[in-house]
């Protein structure tokens, strides 16, 4: 089933567009990873998702069904967009009483569930004002979560968190989606996305480049042995003359991109042995999301 | 769900330090008008206050019930203006100024409950404002041992009273729309702040009958006899403006972008 799904979804700001013809699908119990640079038009599309925006044209359909005013799904859906603020005056308690009743929930334990849950309890009654931008993240969360949603789309939610709360995010997310949950995740933490997406879509200048699943990603990961020797001059001309395409990178290594070599990097080692120049270090290295999604960028704007 | 969205605004009032401030500023007019009182008494004192004297004497203002529960409709019907676009402009005006707004918009509570709530919220503190007003007014004046009224005079006075109220309460949806549309306090201030001169300054020129925000100090009586001035034509353009602050209220929250 999908749960998200979006046709040609263009926005205008002015002459700018904020997105342009975007078309995602997003299946239940996918955890979707968004990523773009800044002013990408991540935020844009997550608001027209939640109806708070307009799209000039195409449509969006939650659980089917497509989102107009009267959409009635909202008790499905936990959002968190941007930097979550609550009623600064308000105990943590309090700000999710609020949400407790707009959300017309009938089970009282629910808040206090979800607070243990985010480790909020020591500042249960502590205003939102006096709570560190951890915890604030963590109450912006608690809000999204309350009502245990079939769909949650998060903007930046382990921002201001610590390593630890880092992880505490990850583990329910992944907890989440395990129990059926769909996640539509955006952010510029890319290495913590890589760690819990199985499916990423890339949004540049409005438009969606690029979108593809964790295996198809590992199949475009670019792959190369770096090399570094004594001498690595005379290296490069010692694998140029056993038939390997070379470069040398401003960090002085030696950087081997022929799928021979990376099936088989122990030749390398020993041809450069057999010469005189054993290697120092020799390593597979394997690009990761962010070096990915930095080239994919890079290579939309040069053609 | 409107009784959610009630409870859901009622927790949210119940920590407002600001309501208190609102309070405090309201019960300035019957102050002054005890001090008046106390200084039209003391014919020493009086003759010391060059400026209390005069004012008392424009306003026609004697130690009696009669002047002051006009004192106390007056602050209603002109002082109202500005503390009620106050209150209207905090509760609509504080989503944006706490960013918890973009919270409110994506909830099975439609917007326009959510609204709704607020409208009834903003309707509630006004209306415990003029009734501590009142209750303020007639503790000063038991204090100062006023001349006990005639009943028909005080019932007069407490329907005018409650008829401003209501007038004045009526002009906050625009200031709801303001403060939505500006997205926070600074756009609905302006806005209480400009209706407030301009309520002045055309009641003034004698076109004040016409233009809603000087309606309930004309009715106040606050520039003499309002039933020469005010006719079926003033009041219906002061529900006319209210309807359509109402209106674009609910509209532009609805179908508007919500970009913050």
């Amino acid at each position: 089933m999908e749960v998200i799904a979006t046709q040609s979804l263009c926005k205008f700001f002015g002459k700018v567009p904020a997105t342009d013809h975007i078309s995602i699908h997003v299946k239940q119990g996918e955890i979707y990873g968004f990523l773009g640079l800044n002013g990408a038009g991540k935020t844009t599309l997550i608001r027209i998702l939640l109806g708070m925006i307009q799209p000039d044209q195409g449509n969006v359909y939650l659980f089917g069904k497509k989102l107009t005013p009267k959409f009635e799904g909202w008790n499905d859906v936990g959002y968190l967009v941007e930097t979550p603020f609550a009623y600064p005056e308000l105990s943590v308690t309090e700000n999710l009483k609020v949400y407790h009743a707009l959300r017309g929930l009938n089970d009282p334990a629910s808040i206090g569930r979800i607070i243990d849950r985010l480790k909020l309890t020591p500042y249960a009654h502590t205003t939102a004002s006096a709570l560190s931008l951890g915890n604030q993240q963590r109450l912006g969360l608690a809000k999204a979560l309350l009502h245990r949603p079939k769909l949650l789309i998060l903007d930046e939610p382990i921002n201001g968190l610590d390593p630890e709360g880092i992880v505490e995010v990850r583990e329910l997310l992944l907890e989440m989606a395990e129990q059926g949950a769909t996640i539509f995740l955006s952010s510029h933490i890319l290495g913590e996305i890589s760690k819990v997406a199985n499916r990423f879509g890339i949004i540049h200048r409005g438009k969606l480049i690029r979108e593809l699943t964790v295996p198809e990603l590992k199949e475009q990961l670019v792959k190369k042995v770096l090399i570094q020797t004594r001498d690595n001059r005379k290296a490069l001309a010692c694998l140029a003359d056993g038939g390997y395409t070379t470069t040398l990178s401003p960090e002085n290594e030696i950087a081997v991109g022929d799928p021979a070599a990376i099936a088989n990097p122990e030749k390398l080692s020993a041809l450069l042995a057999a010469a005189g120049m054993p290697p120092i270090k020799i390593v597979v290295e394997t690009e990761d999301l962010e070096m990915y999604f930095l080239r994919t960028i890079k290579n939309h704007d040069n053609t | 769900m409107n009784g959610q969205a009630l409870k859901a605004e009622w927790i949210k009032m119940k920590r407002a330090r600001i309501r208190w401030v609102t309070f405090v500023a309201f019960s300035l007019a019957p102050v002054l008008g005890g001090v008046f009182i106390l200084i039209i008494r003391d014919p020493v004192a009086l003759s010391k206050s060059g400026a209390f004297s005069t004012k008392a004497q424009v306003m026609n203002f004697s130690a009696d019930w009669n002047s002051y529960l006009m004192l106390l409709k007056q602050a209603v019907g002109v002082g109202g203006i500005l503390v009620f676009g106050f209150v209207a402009s905090w509760i609509f005006g504080r989503e944006y100024s706490d960013g918890t707004a973009k919270d409110l918009l994506s909830l099975p509570t439609s917007r326009a409950r959510i609204l709704n709530a607020k409208f009834v919220v903003y309707a509630v503190w006004c209306a415990a404002l003029a009734v501590s007003n009142l209750l303020t007014g007639f503790l000063i004046g038991s204090i100062l041992q006023l001349p006990a009224p005639e009943t028909s005079v005080v019932l007069g006075h407490l329907n005018d009273y409650c008829l401003t109220t209501l007038l004045t309460v009526l002009l906050g949806t625009p200031i709801a729309f303001f403060a939505l549309w500006g997205k926070g306090y600074l756009a609905p201030l302006a806005f209480v702040s400009l209706t407030l001169v301009f309520a002045q300054v055309i009641a003034a020129t004698g076109y004040g009958s016409y233009f809603p925000w000087s309606v309930p100090g004309l009715f106040s009586g606050a520039a003499g006899s309002y039933k020469e001035q005010l006719d079926i034509v003033s009041y219906s353009i002061l529900v006319g403006t209210s309807i359509a602050g109402y209106t674009a209220t609910v509209m532009f929250w609805r179908y508007a972008d919500q970009n913050k």
